[in-house]
C-alpha cells in the first residue's frame, strides 16, 4: 500500500539545521554503548519541530550532541550536523563557543540549576546584554543620556517583559534560588533569546513546571517562532505539547528516529508501530477506557540487537526486522518512516 | 489451593539456591584483578607476621629492644637480612615488632574514631534540634585545636608511651567522622525510602541503623582507609618529640627518626621502616578502592 | 449502603516556616486548610492540583506522615487523627502508600526480598518462615518473576520498580492505598501498564484508592470521583468525567484549559492563567483563588466560599458558581479567562 515511490531520505536544502546520520556511542565499563544510530532530520526556519521520545530514546543526547556539549573523551560521534554550512561536530571548541548562545541557544529542564546561583539575575542578564546587544545599549544611552548601567537595565526590562515577567525591578535583585520554577524558566528563555538566535533547543523545558505555567511558556514559544522566525527544536515526552504547538513531529526510539511527519498527519496516520502504540497509550482527558501500552522495555544499548531495535516489542515484526536495520524512507508528502513494513522490503499482507 | 502453595514454595527455594551462587561470584570478582589480590596478600601477611612476632622475627629479643653492640650499623647481610641499627639490633625484627604498634595502633585509632564519631553523627543528623547543636559545637571545638597539639598536651599531662599516644590521637580524630556523617545523614533523611519505613511504623533506631547507615557507609569506609596512613605517621610524629612510643619499644615512625642522622651512610636504618609504612598504606588504599567499587552496588 | 472508609473533617495542616530550636516559629505555612472529604469504600478518589496545593500533604496526613493541626480524620468510623504513634500502629497494616519516585522510595542497599519482608512484618497472618514464599507470591501479583527477589532496585526499570512498590503496599493486606504521584515519574507507555495493574488489583482485592496527581489527563482513566485542590483547599469534587466535561469552578476550568491535549484537531488557544500561586504562609483573605480569577467580585475577596452541593457526593466552593454556570462561562466553549 505504501510502496508509492519511496526514496531514501536526503537532507533538504533551505533547512537551517541539518542533522545527517548522527551516531553517538559512549564508552562504558561494560562496553561500547550505541546511544544514537543514524539520527537524521532537518529543521526549517519559522517552524517548531517536536522531538518526541521516552526515557532512553536518546533525545537529550541528540540535543547535546548538536552543540557538542558531551565531553569528547566520553563519546565517539559520527555523522554530520550542518549549520550555516559549517560542520558542527568537527568544529574546534573556540568556534563552537561563538555559535552556542548566539546562534543556537538551549534551554534545559531544570531552570534553577542552569542559572548561576552565585550572581543575581540582574548581573547575569546585564553581562549577556553587554555581550550581545552593545549597539542597543549605546543607542539608548545616546537617546536618553542615561548611564550605561541604566541603559542596560532598560534593555533588561524590555526583554523580561517580553517573556511575561512582572515586577522586574525587584526580580533583578534576586538570586536563582529565590524565584519560582516558572519565573526562572521564563528568565532563562529570555536569556536564550537575547541574541536573536536562529535556533532554540528546548530540552524538556516545561517538564518540571506546573501545567498552568507550562501553558504560558508554550504560548510564548509559539509567539516567538511566529514573530521572530526562530526555529525551535522542542524535545519532550509529552505528545500533548507536540500536538498543540508543534508543526512537525519526529518520534525517536532507542537512539533512532522512527518517524517524522507533520503534526496532523502523524496523529491521524501513524505509520511506525511504535508511534501508533505510543498514541494509544496516551490518556485522553475525560475518557475512562482502559489504556493500552507497549509491552516490554528498551533494549540494552551495549549488546544492541543487530536488526531493528523495536523488534522485541513490535506486534507486526517480520523476519527481516531481526536481521537488518530499516532505512529511512520518504512516504508521501514530507512523511518519513524507518520500518520494513513500508518500501521495497515490505511484504504483501 | 495446596498445589499452588507448593509451587510458590518450590519457586522460592530455587531462587534461594540461585542467589547463593550469585553471591559467590561477586566475592570472586573482588579478587579478580591481580593488584587487588596482591594488596590483600600484603595486608594479610603484615597482620599475621606482626601478630606472630615472637615466632616470625629472627631475633625477637632484639626486636623488643635488646642491644647487640658488637654488630652495630651493619648493612644487610645473610645473617641480618635488613641490616642492623645504631644499637646493633636486627632491622627485620625491629620492623616486625614496630608493626605491632604502627599498624595495629593506626588501625585502632581509625577504627575507634569511626566507632565514636559515626554514631554521634547519625544521632545528631537524624534528630537535629538540641542534639545536633550540642554535638556540632563539640565537634567544632575539638577540631579548632590541631590534633597533634591536643595529643601532645594529653601526653604531657598523663604520661608518655604508645598507649597514651593512641588515646590522645583518638580524641582529636573522632570529630572528622561525625562531621562527614552529619552531612550525609541530612541528605539521606530526606529520601523517600526513609519515609516508606516510617509509614510501615518502624522506629528511629531501626531506621537509623538499617536505612540510613548502609547508605552512608561508603564515604566512611573510604575515609577510614585513607586515614590509616596519617594515623601511622601521627603515631610516629609523637614518638619524634618523645611523647609516644618510648625506647626500647619502637614504631616505624620512631625508627625513621632514630635512623635519620645516619641516612647518608647507613641508609637502611631509616629507609626500611619508611618503606614498610609506604607499602602498607598503599596496600590498604588499593584494597579500599576495590572494596568501594563492590560495595557501591549502584552503577 | 456505601460507607466512607476514610473521612476527613475540617482538616488543617500547617508547617513552621523555619524551625528554630529554642523559640516558637514566627511564620506558619498552611499546607491544608479546612478540608472535608469522604472517601467511600471501594472507590478510587482522585486528588488533583498543581505544586504546593497540599494534595501530597493530605495523603500523608492520613497515614500519619504529616501532623494534624486541626480537624478529624476517621478510618472506618474510628478516630485516628489524634492518635499517638504507638496507638496508630494497629491501623498501619490497613493503609499503605505508593510513593512518587521509585528510584528513591526503595532503599538501594536492600534486596527486593528485604524490602518486601519489612512490609510483611506488619502482616500478622504471615509467619517469618513463610516470608520468602509470600514475597514470591506478591511479585507474581505484579507481574514480576521469582528470580527478581534477590536483586537490587537499581537493576530494574522505572516501571518494574514502581510495581515492586505496589507489591510492598499489598504485602500488609491493606484496605486503603494512597498513590502519591505514583505514575508521574514514568514514561507514558509504562504509566499505562501500571495504571492497568492498579485497577486490576483494586478489583481483585476490593481496595479503596486515593490517587494523587498533578496530571488531569489520567484522572478519568483511573478514578471514579475527582477532587481539585488549590492553595490548600478543595475547590471542587465531581464525578471524573463530569469534572472534565463541565467544570464548575473557575480554577478547574483554567486547569483543564491549560492541559495540552494529544489531538491536533482539538487545537485550542491554551488558556493562560495570570498571576502566581499565592504564598501559603500569608494567603489572601477570602477565596484563595480570587487574585487570579477573572470573575472575582467583592464577596470573593472577603469570605471563604462555603460548600455548595451539586448532587450526590459532588460539591464546589465558589460564591459565583451558579451565575457562572448559567452564563455559560464555564462550559466547553472557547470562553477563557
Amino acid at each position: 500500500m505504501y510502496s508509492s515511490n519511496p526514496a531514501r531520505h536526503t537532507p533538504a536544502s533551505g533547512a537551517v539545521l541539518q542533522v545527517a546520520d548522527l551516531t553517538v556511542a559512549f564508552n562504558t565499563p561494560h562496553g561500547r554503548a550505541g546511544i544514537l544510530e543514524g539520527v537524521s532530520f532537518d529543521l526549517f526556519p519559522r517552524e517548531i519541530l517536536a522531538l518526541v521520545g521516552e526515557t532512553g530514546s536518546g533525545k537529550s543526547v541528540t540535543a547535546k550532541s548538536i552543540l557538542n556539549l558531551i565531553p569528547a573523551h566520553l563519546r565517539e560521534a559520527g555523522g554530520r550536523v550542518l549549520f550555516q554550512n559549517k560542520e558542527l561536530l568537527s568544529l574546534p571548541e573556540k568556534r563552537l563557543r561563538a555559535i552556542r548562545g548566539r546562534y543556537i541557544s538551549m534551554v534545559f529542564q531544570n531552570p534553577q540549576s542552569s542559572i548561576n546561583p552565585v550572581f543575581t539575575l540582574g548581573e547575569q542578564i546585564a553581562r549577556l546584554i553587554n555581550l550581545y546587544l552593545p549597539g542597543r545599549v549605546a543607542r539608548i544611552k545616546k537617546e536618553t543620556g542615561c548611564s550605561r548601567k541604566n541603559a542596560v537595565k532598560a534593555v533588561a526590562e524590555e526583554k523580561l517583559k517580553e517573556v511575561g515577567l512582572t515586577d522586574i525591578e525587584r526580580l533583578l535583585k534576586l538570586y536563582a534560588g529565590e524565584v519560582s520554577g516558572g519565573m526562572a524558566q521564563r528568565y532563562r528563555i529570555a536569556l536564550a533569546l537575547l541574541s536573536y538566535p536562529e535556533i532554540l533547543i528546548a530540552d524538556e523545558a516545561t517538564s518540571a513546571l506546573d501545567v498552568t505555567v507550562q501553558a504560558h511558556i508554550l504560548q510564548l514559544m509559539k509567539n516567538l517562532c511566529q514573530n521572530k522566525g526562530t526555529a525551535i527544536l522542542f524535545i519532550t515526552h509529552d505528545l500533548g505539547i507536540a500536538a498543540q504547538i508543534c508543526d512537525r513531529v519526529a518520534v525517536m526510539y532507542a537512539g533512532r528516529i522512527v518517524e517524522i511527519a507533520e503534526t496532523k498527519e502523524i496523529f491521524r496516520n501513524p505509520l511506525h508501530p511504535y508511534t501508533s502504540g505510543l498514541l494509544k497509550a496516551v490518556p485522553k482527558p475525560g475518557k475512562d477506557e482502559p489504556l493500552s501500552f507497549v509491552p516490554g522495555i528498551i533494549p540494552d544499548f551495549v549488546n544492541a540487537p543487530q536488526g531493528c531495535r523495536f523488534y522485541d516489542r513490535c506486534d507486526r515484526a517480520m523476519e527481516i526486522c531481526r536481521e537488518r536495520k530499516p532505512e529511512s524512507l520518504n512516504i508521501g508528502d514530507r512523511h518519513v518512516v524507518s520500518c520494513f513494513l513500508y518500501g521495497s522490503g515490505a511484504q504483501k499482507r | 489451593m495446596k498445589a499452588r502453595a507448593d509451587s510458590y514454595d518450590m519457586m522460592a527455594r530455587k531462587v534461594s539456591r540461585d542467589h547463593r551462587k550469585v553471591r559467590w561470584f561477586q566475592l570472586r570478582r573482588l579478587l579478580k584483578r591481580k593488584i587487588t589480590f596482591l594488596s590483600l596478600v600484603i595486608m594479610v601477611v603484615t597482620v599475621t607476621v606482626a601478630l606472630m612476632a615472637p615466632w616470625t622475627a629472627p631475633f625477637p629479643e632484639q626486636g623488643r629492644g635488646a642491644v647487640n653492640l658488637e654488630h652495630r650499623l651493619m648493612p644487610p647481610s645473610s645473617n641480618y637480612l635488613l641490616g642492623t641499627d645504631v644499637y646493633g639490633r636486627d632491622m627485620l625484627s625491629r620492623v616486625i615488632y614496630g608493626a605491632r604498634i604502627s599498624v595495629f595502633g593506626g588501625a585502632a585509632i581509625v577504627f575507634l574514631a569511626a566507632l565514636i564519631g559515626v554514631p554521634l553523627g547519625l544521632w545528631a543528623g537524624y534528630n537535629e534540634g538540641v542534639s545536633e547543636i550540642v554535638i556540632s559545637r563539640t565537634v567544632d571545638l575539638v577540631l579548632s585545636f590541631p590534633a597533634i597539639l591536643v595529643a601532645m598536651i594529653i601526653s604531657i599531662l598523663f604520661g608518655a608511651g604508645w598507649f597514651m599516644a593512641i588515646a590522645a590521637l583518638l580524641i582529636g580524630w573522632w570529630p572528622w567522622y561525625t562531621r562527614l556523617v552529619l552531612g550525609e545523614v541530612l541528605s539521606a533523611k530526606g529520601m523517600l525510602y526513609v519515609e516508606a519505613a516510617r509509614m510501615l511504623g518502624y522506629g528511629k533506631l531501626y531506621i537509623i541503623f538499617h536505612h540510613i547507615l548502609p547508605n552512608i557507609m561508603t564515604p566512611v569506609i573510604v575515609m577510614m582507609l585513607l586515614d590509616l596512613g596519617p594515623a601511622i605517621i601521627a603515631i610516629g610524629l609523637l614518638s619524634f618529640v618523645g611523647l609516644g612510643t618510648q625506647p626500647p619499644n619502637a614504631d616505624w615512625g620512631l625508627m625513621v627518626w632514630e635512623g635519620a642522622p645516619n641516612i647518608l651512610s647507613e641508609w637502611w636504618i631509616a629507609i626500611v621502616p619508611g618503606f614498610a609504612m609506604f607499602i602498607v598504606v598503599i596496600a590498604f588504599n588499593i584494597f579500599g578502592d576495590a572494596l568501594k567499587e563492590v560495595l557501591d552496588v549502584q552503577q | 449502603m456505601n460507607e466512607p472508609l476514610v473521612e476527613l473533617e475540617r482538616v488543617t495542616i500547617r508547617f513552621p516556616d523555619e524551625r528554630p530550636v529554642f523559640r516558637k516559629p514566627a511564620a506558619w505555612i498552611r499546607a491544608v486548610s479546612d478540608v472535608s472529604l469522604a472517601i467511600m469504600k471501594g472507590e478510587c478518589l482522585g486528588l488533583v492540583g498543581e505544586s504546593g496545593c497540599g494534595k501530597s500533604t493530605m495523603g500523608r496526613a492520613i497515614l500519619k506522615l504529616a501532623p494534624l493541626y486541626a480537624g478529624n480524620i476517621r478510618f472506618m468510623g474510628e478516630e485516628i487523627g489524634r492518635l499517638g504513634e504507638k496507638a496508630f500502629n494497629r491501623y498501619r497494616p490497613r493503609m499503605q502508600m505508593v510513593f512518587q519516585d521509585p528510584r528513591v522510595s526503595l532503599n538501594p542497599k536492600m534486596t527486593v526480598f528485604r524490602i518486601l519482608s519489612e512490609a510483611l512484618h506488619l502482616n500478622a497472618a504471615v509467619e517469618k518462615t513463610a516470608y520468602l514464599e509470600q514475597a514470591v507470591k506478591l511479585l507474581d501479583l505484579v507481574d514480576l518473576r521469582p528470580e527478581h527477589i534477590y536483586r537490587y532496585p537499581h537493576e530494574f526499570s522505572g516501571g518494574q520498580q514502581q510495581r515492586i512498590c505496589i507489591a510492598r503496599a499489598l504485602a500488609t493486606d491493606p484496605l486503603f492505598v494512597v498513590f502519591d504521584e505514583a505514575t508521574s515519574a514514568l514514561d507514558v507507555s509504562v504509566q499505562a501498564q501500571v495504571i492497568n495493574l492498579m485497577k486490576a488489583l483494586q478489583e481483585k482485592f476490593d481496595l479503596t484508592y486515593l490517587f494523587i496527581s498533578h496530571d488531569l489527563s489520567i484522572m478519568a482513566h483511573v478514578c471514579t470521583r475527582v477532587a481539585v485542590m488549590y492553595a490548600g483547599r478543595v475547590v471542587e469534587v465531581r464525578e471524573a468525567a463530569a469534572l472534565f466535561e463541565s467544570p464548575r469552578h473557575p480554577y478547574t476550568k483554567a486547569l483543564k484549559n491549560a492541559v495540552p491535549v494529544a489531538d491536533p484537531e482539538f487545537v485550542k488557544q491554551l488558556g493562560i492563567l495570570k498571576g502566581e500561586v499565592p504564598s501559603l504562609s500569608d494567603p489572601p483573605p477570602g477565596c484563595p483563588f480570587h487574585p487570579r480569577c477573572a470573575y472575582a467580585e467583592d464577596i470573593c475577596k472577603k469570605e471563604v466560599p462555603g460548600i455548595s452541593p451539586l448532587g450526590e457526593k459532588s460539591w464546589v466552593r465558589c460564591h459565583l458558581h451558579e451565575q457562572l454556570w448559567n452564563l455559560g462561562k464555564l462550559g466547553n466553549r472557547k470562553e477563557l479567562s
